[in-house]
């Protein structure tokens, strides 16, 4: 049934059952000269420059046009599944597209991954194949080859014509070495797709990881910055938190190791800290916590953090550090210095542990840099020489963004850092003459407009007493501007408080319509407001109504 | 913001209750609601602890006249903790409100105050 132009003694022939013929060439065929330099090109240095899928393509075409077939397939091995899928080809191209899979063991293409020979079908038709799509495309003729690289099946390279054909001697070693030079190219072209599949993934993973929107909140101003290594992503996050107090929490933290690993524990650890920071924790109780937490996890990964509490209103900073390098302050005048920390161990390192706190105070303008120690290790270079070269990059600097941008542009080698690097400034903002902010009016802003007040207030050096009442009657008039000046719904009130001199203007403005005082309660408020400031009016004003308050406050 | 959170405890003859945080507009109807639940009719009275509340406006100053009132239509005292230096002093002193016959600065004071006759 079968009619093999070769010689008996060159080819180990094998009955495999149902149409296929398993064939085994002896050393000694040797594939003719020129089709060999043909294929020489398949391990053209070009070839592995291109990406994974146009090299199998290429290297399908090549196949295909010097053997002079119609079809040309390559099937990888997905070890999981031990089943065989269908990656590329070339006139059944459907094979691709359907994702054709095939165990290991069955059919055509399973049979020559199962028993590692070639395999010559010579009529489609009167053999076992399991792809349908063999028979609909109506190939007669079959001839495949295991790819096979220093012992380890990685897939299957077959060829196929429409017309019945019998493959000779001479064609069965030109595939054959085809395998053999398309299985290297093959093997490092998957291994380069999965490493960049899976650096994408990381970055990816780190990137949605990492807050997309740095918490906003009065008296503070935040930026932040993320650069992962050259090469590979690591464990580097950074986070800001609203905490309900309205200070705002600051952390950073770097989690030992690279990759995907890295980032995945980064997302725990850094929803933990803001897990427990939410939960009111000061920043020692909060690392300790996360301490606890980290040593829980199956991968007892280790890291450095640095946790601050900024509190705009009283102008200090809690902090808490877990082995992590020590911030630098960025005064309002533009002069940098390194905060003298004591560093509790790192997070993971000792099992649970005491973390304690420190209190840094901060004046309005001051900035505060947190960063991980990729922004400062060099290769034989100690530590404190490149945080003293740190505070010389950011001398002069103001402001959050200007903090973050000349540390990472002094810092970071031109061509991208070794370790992942993050940084993330908090800047206390710094004080003028005019506070002006829309809030939208629900009853909880007020908390929010009495911290913001007491930051300006503080900044303007009114005396604290003075700053006491004022905050009372501006909250007063707040309260006005959401609970009667509007039904439900979303409007916005807007506070404008501005020093004139010797002088505390104040004008809360709403959109909607003034109601009267209404009972005791609101007549309360307007009793406030007046007894708090020297002058108050009640304005009508197109669309709204204003509420006009003035405080003499000693002059500067 | 923190809001006002509050903690009942009975000890047979009056309440007390601790309120820490800020009472503003924001959560004074809701406190009201669970200060007014928690005390039961056999009770002498309600010894408000306000010595860790940050902030008081006239949210939170109605919120206390009320339960006054309801307090006293029931017969019950009510006894204010304040410390002297607490914001809500100056709150009480703006809104022109005089309740320094119920305030004391101290749980301790609070408690001798509610334990000696009305108009002692």
């Amino acid at each position: 049934m079968l009619k093999l132009d070769l010689h008996e003694k060159q080819l180990h022939q094998r009955e495999l059952g149902f149409g296929q013929v398993a064939l085994e060439l002896d050393d000694s065929v040797a594939a003719p000269v020129d089709q060999v330099r043909d294929l020489v090109r398949l391990s053209d240095p070009a070839l592995s420059e291109l990406e994974f899928d146009k090299l199998l393509d290429e290297l399908l075409v090549r196949v295909r046009d010097l053997l002079n077939v119609d079809t040309a397939a390559i099937l990888l091995l997905d070890e999981q599944e031990n089943q065989l899928v269908a990656r590329a080809a070339k006139g059944i191209e459907e094979e691709v597209e359907q994702g054709v899979r095939i165990p290991i063991g069955r059919g055509f293409a399973g049979r020559i991954a199962k028993e590692r020979v070639a395999i010559f079908i010579a009529d489609v038709d009167h053999a076992d194949i399991m792809n349908p799509i063999l028979r609909e495309k109506r190939i007669r003729s079959l001839l495949g080859v295991p790819l096979i690289i220093e012992g380890k099946l990685i897939g299957v390279l077959h060829i196929g014509s429409l017309v019945p054909r019998v493959f000779d001697l001479r064609d069965l070693a030109v595939l054959e070495l085809a395998a053999a030079r398309a299985a290297p190219a093959i093997e490092r072209g998957r291994l380069i797709n999965a490493l960049e599949r899976e650096h994408r993934n990381t970055v990816m993973l780190q990137r949605s990881l990492l807050p997309r929107q740095l918490a906003s909140t009065g008296g503070v101003t935040v930026a932040a910055r993320y650069l992962p290594a050259r090469g590979e992503v690591g464990g580097d996050w950074y986070d800001t938190i609203e905490l309900p107090g309205g200070q705002i929490g600051v952390a950073i933290g770097d989690v030992v190791g690279h990759g995907l690993m890295a980032a995945s524990l980064m997302g725990q650890l850094r929803t933990a800290l803001r897990a427990y920071a939410l939960d009111g924790h000061g920043p020692g109780r909060t690392l300790e916590l996360v301490d606890r937490f980290a040593s829980s996890l199956e991968e007892e990964p280790m890291a450095t953090a640095a946790y601050a509490v900024v509190d705009a209103n009283e102008g200090v900073a809690r902090f808490a550090s877990a082995g992590h390098p020590p911030p630098v302050l960025v005064s309002a005048a533009g002069e940098a210095r390194v905060l003298d920390t004591t560093p509790a161990p790192p997070i993971g390192a000792f099992g649970y542990r005491t973390s304690t706190e420190q209190e840094l105070s901060l004046e309005p303008g001051d900035t505060l840099l947190l960063y991980t120690d990729g922004l400062v290790e060099r290769p034989k270079i100690p530590l404190s020489a490149s945080i003293e070269e740190l505070v010389l990059a950011l001398q002069g600097s103001l402001g959050a963004e200007e903090v973050c941008l000349m540390a990472m542009d002094r810092l970071v080698p031109r061509l991208g850092a070794r370790d992942d690097v993050a940084v993330i400034a908090v800047q206390l903002q710094p004080v003028t003459d005019l506070l002006d902010v829309e809030l939208p009016a629900r009853p909880r802003m007020l908390a929010r407009l009495r911290q913001m007040l007491g930051h300006w207030l503080r900044g303007q050096e009114v005396d604290r007493e003075l700053a006491t009442e004022i905050i009372i009657a501006v909250s007063e008039a707040g309260a006005n501007a959401i609970e009667h000046a509007y039904g439900p719904g979303r409007g916005t009130f807007r506070v404008r408080v501005e020093r004139i001199g010797g002088l505390v203007e104040v004008r809360v403005s709403d959109s909607g319509q003034w109601r009267a005082a209404r009972g005791q309660h609101r007549g309360r408020g307007l009793k406030i407001m007046e007894a708090a400031m020297d002058s108050l009016e009640i304005r009508p004003r197109a669309g709204g109504t204003e509420i006009l308050m003035r405080r003499r406050v000693q002059a500067r | 913001m923190r809001l006002g959170e509050l903690t009942l405890e009975g000890n047979g003859e009056a309440v007390y209750a601790t309120v820490r945080g800020e009472i503003d507009l924001s959560n004074a109807e809701a406190l009201r609601r669970e200060l007014t639940s928690g005390i039961c009719n056999d009770a002498s009275g309600l010894v408000l602890d306000l010595s860790e509340v940050d902030y008081v406006d006239s949210a939170g100053l109605h919120l206390i006249h009320h339960l006054r009132e309801d307090l006293r239509a029931r017969g019950q005292r009510l006894g204010l903790v304040i410390p002297d230096k607490s914001v809500i002093h100056d709150v009480l002193r703006l809104a022109g409100i005089d309740w320094d016959k119920d305030i004391a600065p101290t749980v301790d004071a609070a408690r001798r105050m509610l334990e000696s006759p009305p108009d002692a």
